[in-house]
């Protein structure tokens, strides 16, 4: 799997999100967007995206690769 | 099912199964055992005695029919419950117990030398039922990309397995006859071959549970 840092925590917190409200919003599991956040799940370009969007920021700030 | 339902069944499967014991009965005890006994049906010709045996078995074979076509409409509307809610199907963990029916496969070993059936040692198949044990304790998860990429692993790993196990175990039986009997090489194939189908079958839900589970052992709740 690719290497990368995860911003998501930070720009959900920011959107005053809880996991669970975020895995509703962009259709997955709470431990899906926990794998995320510890960059440890290297997510689809659909999910990316979604979740962009419900976090409302740019793709490229939330997945840094290198 | 609704519980009413499942007691209507099982009294009408308990009906059946009476009206059958009645009529065996009937037949032993008023009938010469007709129908009862083996007996040349080239040569059949009817009488009204013959009567409450012909209908319980008729009962008894439309039940079958009606527990098969109920199985099937399960199948199916479990099929169109896991596409439409994308949540994976929902199985009881008790289902597991089924496992327990492969150990009927050592029947094998009693029954071949006595009547030369090697069927028995198909029943080593069910072991692939403990299975459900694991995919009922994830029946009704959200479906998401991360689950079905660990399905996906789980079922490349468990072919991977199987395959090498098939390969290799027919590689060795193969090599000649077992133990001076090309009989006991055919039965050694019977037996790895069902094996490894049960493990088919019992992996890519064991496998899938524990990827999940070893990702629940980390997680931080917020």
């Amino acid at each position: 799997m690719a290497e990368f840092a995860c911003r998501l925590k930070k720009y959900r917190q920011l959107k005053n999100l809880t996991q669970e409200q975020l895995a509703e919003r962009v259709g997955v599991r709470r431990e899906t967007i926990m794998r995320l956040e510890k960059a440890q799940y290297n997510p689809s370009l659909k999910l990316a995206i979604d979740i962009s969007r419900a976090v409302e920021a740019p793709i490229e700030e939330i997945f840094i690769f290198p | 099912m609704k519980k009413n339902k499942v007691k209507l069944w099982a009294g009408c499967g308990i009906f059946c199964i009476a009206a059958m014991v009645l009529s065996t009965w009937y037949a032993v005890t008023f009938n010469d055992s007709r129908l009862v006994v083996p007996m040349d049906f080239g040569s059949y010709s009817f009488i009204p005695q013959d009567l409450p045996m012909l209908l319980s078995v008729s009962l008894f074979g439309l039940y079958a029919l009606a527990l098969c076509f109920l199985l099937v409409r399960s199948i199916r509307k479990n099929k169109r419950d896991t596409t439409r809610t994308n949540r994976s199907r929902r199985v009881h963990p008790r289902l597991g117990f089924l496992g327990l029916l492969g150990f009927l496969g050592f029947a094998g070993f009693w029954a071949y030398p006595a009547t030369g059936d090697v069927s028995p040692f198909l029943f080593f198949l069910f072991f692939g039922f403990f299975g459900f044990f694991y995919e009922g304790k994830m029946s009704g998860t959200l479906m998401d990309e991360r689950f079905r990429e660990n399905a996906a692993r789980a079922q490349l790993i468990t072919y991977r397995t199987t395959f090498s196990i098939t390969l290799l175990a027919l590689l060795i039986l193969c090599q000649g006859k077992l133990l001076g009997s090309l009989e006991y090489t055919l039965i050694a194939t019977i037996i790895v071959l069902s094996l490894t189908l049960a493990l088919g079958m019992f992996l890519p839900e064991y496998l899938l549970y524990r990827y999940d589970h070893d990702d629940r052992i980390e997680e931080g709740e917020e």
